[in-house]
């Protein structure tokens, strides 16, 4: 593939690694920014330097994703990631380089390790594809150009190899090296991650600090129950079963097994104008109907939930289509008896004390809200922040 | 004695030791760089999150915060003379035992204003409420009254009372008026109370009955929904009735 004593696939190496290091510092960076608790544009695009953007639903997902970081738990967020990335690639950027300028120097053990070593990123990069494919169901773009970068890599480091093979004219390399360069790698690895860890702000001050819910109890109604398998913490949730964002947190609820620790009551809040009248528009079409069905699921209202949660895309351009695109896939999913209570008058009634019991306690209008016990966890809680300030809040949750 | 020999077999030129070694110092200098610019770089994001942590956001996103329906006939006479019914006809909480409604008298007191400009109040309300017909000298309801009080009562949306305005007829004594609208706006309750199976209606409901004294409706209001829409209308018939809505103010 590549000429005897070939520079190009050092050359490769090299682009690559500074692709990889690119990426994996726009990814850094962006959930870097997050630790202040506002909300920001992402990274989001093949592109490397396009700037961070407002569409970066994928991106976003997979940053908010419990695979995104680890220590979640004892730092708020937790140590992304991207950041053992962001040390690989600079080790392997002065790896290339060395490689790239010794040429026919460079020894057959020192390309030989560097396309052991150079193959790493590639196998990481399989993995969090499999995961972003199979658990997210979306590929972030930004994670992408790591994965491309990864590859690259990988081809231009085991290129470096099999290019100079054959060749008995190097250099024999000292033995003592290849673990020096393991620590070296190791080292710049794990750098940007210390450094991250020890300079993360201390979020705890602020995690109490969104107020506590005015009235718990809904006026002449009942929220909707749902009980995990070992239900430790009293919490409410309002929720549209079309938000995708409520979506995505549900998903987090049952990835990393909090749903089965909390007994909740559930509030429907449909961004709806069909039914809510505080918004002038309909954020979320049919999620009015919808609401209806998750509440006329009863004892099934987590199934009903899940179910749209799960057909949330179909549900939501159905909505768009019209009542009765929405109505059929109700009764087709749910049955006929289902239905006729989506449409009971006194349904109507119980969607609606859902929102006066919103309305009542001044609640922000967007969904989704979680409060535990009758504290309100915040917003940027519930996202990056959750398994933290459930440790936190909650540690019984967790254990 | 020369012999013949072979020339040596070319040699590809050994690159000088000393490339190698600049190579290795330029791959140390540059991964020691890298490596520093890269926990430099961490550092300051992090750094930079901290500081705006403690600072306040200058145009803080604003989140639009859920509440009673509020819509444009909320005028602040409209949402005065609500006010007073509030508190004088029993809504405002007073407790057990609390008078609930409001006599012609009251509503002529606290409401300060004339018959007309009354009833105007009432005009965007419209296509919101409807008027609940009685048969004359009778306060009970007929099945289509209380059809219609149903609907009205199930579309309460973003509203957070029900107002009962219950007259009687434009002819008669004061006091026998007086009582039949009474009569009638209790009627209305006792069917919402059955309707709704709520423990808080007494909060939600807004009784006022005006006997034939105060703010009787001309003929104009037979183009209102009525729960008799088939039925010949004029002052007289239009006058038996209650008209009911949910009014989509806050207060």
């Amino acid at each position: 593939m590549f000429s005897r004593g070939s520079k190009v696939p050092a050359a490769i190496a090299l682009v690559a690694s500074l692709l990889g290091l690119l990426f994996s510092s726009n990814s850094t960076s962006d959930y870097a920014a997050h630790l202040d608790r506002r909300l920001h544009n992402v990274h989001c695009s093949f592109i490397p330097g396009v700037a961070a953007t407002t569409e970066a639903e994928p991106c976003r997902v997979a940053m908010y994703s419990p695979y995104s970081a680890l220590m979640k738990d004892q730092y708020w967020g937790g140590i992304p990631i991207s950041l053992f990335g962001l040390g690989a690639f600079c080790f392997f950027a002065a790896f290339s380089l060395y490689v790239l300028l010794a040429g026919e120097r460079a020894s057959r053990r020192t390309l030989g390790f560097f396309a052991l070593v150079g193959t790493a990123p590639l196998l990481v990069s399989l993995l969090m594809f499999t995961i972003s494919l199979t658990q997210l169901g979306h590929l972030c773009k930004t994670c992408v150009g790591i994965y491309i970068a990864s590859a690259l890599l990988a081809l231009g480091a085991i290129g470096c190899w099999l290019a100079a093979r054959a060749d008995t004219g190097r250099p024999p390399l000292a033995l003592a090296l290849i673990p020096a360069w393991l620590v070296a790698l190791g080292v710049t690895t794990l750098t940007p991650a210390i450094v991250y860890a020890a300079s993360v702000p201390d979020e705890r001050p602020y995690i109490t600090q969104c107020g506590e819910i005015k009235q718990p109890k809904i006026k002449g109604d009942s929220p909707v129950k749902i009980h995990g398998t070992r239900p430790v913490q009293p919490t409410m949730l309002f929720e549209d079963p079309l938000c995708p964002t409520c979506k995505a947190f549900h998903d987090r609820l049952v990835s990393e097994n909090i749903i089965e620790k909390l007994d909740i009551e559930l509030v429907l809040f449909p961004l709806d104008s069909e039914c809510n009248w505080m918004l002038d528009q309909p954020l979320h079409p049919g999620a009015c109907i919808v609401s209806k069905a998750v509440l006329c699921g009863d004892g099934n209202a987590r199934q009903v939930l899940e179910w749209a949660y799960a057909e949330q895309e179909y549900l939501t351009r159905a909505g768009k289509a019209g009542e009765g695109v929405l109505r059929a896939a109700i009764k087709q999913r749910w049955g006929e008896s289902l239905l006729r209570c989506v449409d009971d008058k006194k349904t109507d009634v119980r969607l609606n004390n859902h929102l006066h019991f919103a309305s009542e306690n001044n609640i922000p209008v967007s969904t989704p809200q979680m409060y535990l016990g009758k504290r309100r966890v915040c917003d940027e809680d519930t996202d990056l922040g959750l398994r933290f300030t459930l440790t936190q809040l909650a540690p019984e949750v967790l254990k | 004695m020369t012999q013949a020999v072979d020339p040596p077999p070319p040699q590809r030129p050994v690159p000088a030791r000393s490339a190698g070694v600049t190579a290795a110092r330029a791959g140390l200098v540059a991964g020691a760089l890298l490596c520093a610019g890269s926990a430099l770089a961490v550092h300051s994001w992090t750094s930079t999150a901290a500081k705006n942590l403690v600072e306040p956001e200058k145009e803080k996103p604003k989140v639009a915060i859920a509440d009673q329906a509020e819509v444009a006939y909320c005028t602040p006479q409209f949402k005065q003379v609500l006010e007073r019914v509030l508190h004088s006809c029993g809504l405002a909480g007073e407790g057990d035992g609390a008078r609930r409604g409001c006599k012609p008298a009251d509503v002529k007191t606290f409401a300060s204003i004339s018959d007309d400009d009354f009833n105007a109040l009432f005009t965007p309300l419209k296509d919101r409420g409807g008027v609940v017909m009685f048969d004359e000298g009778r306060d009970e309801l007929d099945d289509k009254a209380k059809k219609l009080l149903e609907e009205r009562w199930y579309a309460r949306k973003g509203a957070r009372y029900f107002f009962v305005v219950a007259r009687a007829s434009k002819t008669g004594s004061v006091g026998k008026n007086n009582a039949l609208s009474h009569r009638r706006a209790n009627s209305v309750m006792y069917f919402l109370t059955q309707l709704a199976n709520d423990p808080e209606i007494e909060q939600k409901v807004g009784l006022l009955w005006l006997g034939n004294e105060f703010a009787q409706l001309s003929k104009e209001y037979c183009s209102w929904p009525r729960s008799r829409p088939d039925e010949k209308c004029d002052e007289e018939p239009i006058n038996r009735s209650a008209f009911v809505s949910w009014v989509d103010c806050r207060l």
